[in-house]
């Protein structure tokens, strides 16, 4: 490289005159794209000085082709790994598939959704299940989003043992669904665990994650909470860190209470973080499953469609333990009406928080 | 010279690879998680590497109740020789309209397991169980190994004795022996509540009692005969209903499935329903501890409580595209010689196959009035109907505090309609 000389920038559009060569390197810092020559072989031969100025011509069809081919790694791991088996979830939902490998497949149209929307007592579990993943959804992204951003207002006064408190707020988001799930059981064992102590205390008992699921629903909202709820604190630092400490300080200036700083300065232009947050939140609340699949398994009266869709495509039959369900075209018909409600719901949020965020932050 | 060594030395070279790829064959095995099977095939397959010095065997240890998924992904990814199944028995009766094939069907119809039709080894098995629980077409794809019981109770001798309470016989006596205890201050029962599935199978006991005969129960729902909210079926319920609530210990859903036998060893509880495959784990945990096993009296007739049920269990099937096939079929042969698998028989307490093995471990002695009477469980002759609700199984975990219900009329009825709801669907 050395032997090449200077890097030159020079930038030459067809309707253009060509910018003079001579231009230094700092013109990276201007906005051009610093390229490498891209014949360094010419160059060397010009006995280590260059000569030639070393162009890019940015309407040709080599330099068009450039950034496609910067993004073809990524764009050939989106469809491999993405968007095919995505495609593929389609198209097995209108087959009666087992995901047995040399297992035939019949095209059966619409079967698998009129059998999941509409057929003997799906209507009632299946509307069940979708109103408790809403729950779930609602409960977990108020929730979380709530406690994150006290957590980041809380770290970003920067107080003694900050640091520390970040990193133990984060810390769960690094475990894995299965050791998360294996922690809480064991603080929740209803046979003398820690939870069960205290609570003995007091002369009660409770079976924590053995009870009714409408008991274990709330513990799992919880635990999802506790282990997502560094991320959306993280974020919200971030977004905190970029408020301009000049608007507050006046606003105090002005006689402005900390709430009204708050209010006024600080969440208006956090605006961007909280709407990353919301639609994250909302997103992965609606597609969980790791952890009640962990905790539980396919329980009745607790399931949610993320859960739903593993355990109809994959799982156990609820009947009979020792039978796996071996439907898996009727399960992405499932994950199909899955995708559809993320869809709308993520639509829907991803609009009215961008016109808030438009409406504040003009 | 030099290049004749050379040339030597380079294709020794090339020839090791070779060489140590036909000698080192490692055999993948799957199996359920299960103590005594676990450390029976640990020691089993020791002896098997030593007779058989270029096959190795790697055993994948998954829970029961995902003992099928993992068959499903495994096969599938075809890196799995010899799988252990369940329910091989289990198949769609006549009267059984648009049901799913059982998930051994789908597999032998995929081309999955391996034709074992001819190998000598079968000849050391029952013909019966051959063809029950390992025939499907007039061909041979599964070497069931044993049966369990689940609708026993496993009793602390000790504390029966020490309480004076005699083996109840009825239902009535059953509930008058928990109360003593629970008097005591001694849990009546334990259960591993936490995998949900056997307080499901300690249920199954109660059913039995209720319908002895589980191939007409099956019939009967199927055909409308049999409700779950008849009479007989609603005094079901309320016996699960008091099982679950009254006699397993509070706290016993943290127990999981494998913890559970390790809990009645240790002699802090007096009953103990499960399946008779806990008995080794049971010996296992606690060598002296002293127990029985009887069937669950769910009924008050005494003589509706004299019979136990139960179901095939481990079966050996092969990949039928696995590239081991020879090293599959020699490990099938050594475990089915009749000194293994008395070995086998007698380290998990299983009701042999084999008509030269004996079953004389504590659990068999306790079994053996039983035996002749012996039958196939609700569990493997049951097939839901497509449309079926979630309530339509007669599960005592449906009951508070493992699930919503307490109300035993509420969950017949719920049950009911579910299936129906399914009935109806595929009529």
């Amino acid at each position: 490289m050395s032997s090449a000389g200077p890097i030159r920038f020079v930038l030459r559009f067809p309707s253009c005159p060509s910018i003079p060569s001579a231009r230094s390197a700092t013109s990276a810092s201007l906005g051009f794209v610093p390229r490498l020559p891209l014949s360094s072989h010419n160059a060397s031969r010009k006995g280590g000085t260059m000569k030639q100025a070393h162009t890019i011509n940015f309407g040709s069809r080599k330099a068009k082709a450039i950034p496609y081919l910067l993004l073809a790694p990524g764009l050939l791991f989106y469809l491999v790994f993405s968007l095919g088996p995505s495609a593929a979830t389609a198209a097995y939902s209108f087959t009666d598939a087992s995901g047995l490998i040399g297992s035939k497949a019949s095209w059966i149209g619409l079967d698998n959704y009129k059998e999941f929307l509409f057929m003997g007592a799906n209507v009632r579990d299946n509307l069940e299940i979708t109103e408790r993943t809403l729950l779930f959804c609602v409960l977990v992204t108020v929730i979380q989003t709530s406690f994150g951003l006290v957590a980041a207002l809380l770290l970003d006064m920067r107080m003694r043992l900050s640091n520390l408190f970040r990193t133990v707020y984060f810390l769960p988001v690094i475990l894995g669904a299965t050791v998360i799930g294996l922690t809480w059981t064991l603080f929740l064992y209803p046979l003398g665990g820690p939870a069960e102590r205290l609570l003995g205390l007091l002369g009660l008992h409770s079976e924590f994650l053995g009870g009714p699921p409408s008991t274990v629903f709330y513990w799992i909202v919880w635990i999802q909470i506790w282990a997502n709820m560094g991320i959306t604190m993280i974020i919200f630092l971030g977004g905190l860190q970029t408020v301009p400490a000049e608007l507050k300080e006046a606003a105090r200036i002005d006689g402005a209470s900390g709430w009204k700083v708050f209010r006024h300065i600080t969440f208006p232009l956090i605006t961007p973080s909280l709407n990353t947050n919301l639609l994250l939140e909302i997103i992965g609340s609606l597609q969980a499953w790791q952890l009640f699949l962990v905790i539980k398994g396919p329980t009745n009266g607790l399931n949610v469609l993320g859960i739903w869709v593993y355990a109809l495509a994959f799982g156990r039959q609820s009947n009979n333990p020792t039978q796996a369900a071996m439907r898996q075209g009727y399960g992405a018909a499932a994950s199909m009406v899955l995708f559809v409600l993320v869809l709308i719901i993520g639509l829907a949020a991803q609009r009215l928080l961008a016109r808030r965020e438009r409406r504040i932050l003009g | 010279m030099n290049k004749k060594w050379a040339i030597i030395a380079f294709v020794a070279l090339l020839a090791a690879p070779v060489m140590a790829m036909a000698e080192d064959v490692t055999l993948e095995l799957l199996i359920h998680q299960n103590q005594a099977l676990v450390d029976y095939i640990s020691a089993f397959n020791q002896k098997f590497e030593a007779k058989y010095p270029g096959i190795k065997v790697n055993a994948s240890i998954v829970k029961a109740d995902e003992l099928a998924t993992s068959t499903q992904t495994r096969l599938t990814a075809n890196d799995v020789d010899v799988i252990d199944m369940f329910g091989f028995a289990q198949g769609i009766q006549s009267f059984m309209k648009k049901a799913d094939k059982p998930n051994w069907q789908s597999l032998i119809e995929a081309g999955l397991l391996m034709d074992l039709t001819g190998q000598s080894f079968l000849k050391n098995y029952d013909t019966p169980t051959i063809k029950d629980a390992g025939s499907f077409g007039g061909k041979v794809y599964e070497v069931n190994t044993g049966r369990y019981a689940f609708t026993g109770v496993f009793y602390n001798k000790d504390l029966f004795a020490k309480y004076k309470v005699k083996i109840p016989t009825t239902w009535k006596d059953l509930v008058a022996a928990c109360d003593t205890f629970k008097k005591a201050g001694i849990p009546a029962m334990t259960c591993g509540g936490k995998d949900g599935w056997p307080i499901l199978v300690a249920g199954y006991g109660i059913l039995l009692s209720a319908y002895p005969d589980q191939s007409a129960l099956v019939k009967g729902l199927w055909e409308g005969t049999i409700k779950w909210n008849d009479a007989k079926s609603l005094d079901m319920w309320k016996k699960m209903q008091v099982l679950a609530r009254d006699l397993i210990e509070p706290g016993a859903s943290g127990i999981g499935s494998d913890g559970a036998p390790g809990r009645f060893a240790s002699g802090a509880v007096a009953m103990y329903p499960a399946g008779s495959w806990d008995a080794s784990n049971i010996e296992a945990a606690n060598p002296s501890f002293k127990f029985g096993y009887f069937p669950m009296p769910g009924s008050d007739n005494a003589a509706d409580n004299k019979y136990i049920a139960g179901k095939y269990d481990v079966g050996w099937v092969v990949n039928a595209k696995t590239d081991h096939k020879d090293a599959a079929l020699k490990w099938l042969a050594f475990f089915s010689d009749p000194v293994n698998y008395q070995a086998y028989v007698t380290a998990l307490g299983i009701i042999p196959t084999q008509p030269t093995a004996k079953l004389d471990t504590t659990i068999g002695k306790e079994m053996a009035p039983y035996l002749s009477s012996f039958r196939l469980g609700y569990e493997l002759l049951w097939v839901q109907p497509k449309g079926a609700g979630q309530w339509a199984q007669p599960n005592a975990s449906f009951f508070k505090p493992y699930n919503q219900f307490d109300d035993a009329k509420k969950l017949a009825d719920q049950a009911q309609a579910d299936l129906d709801a399914g009935l109806n669907a595929v009529k």
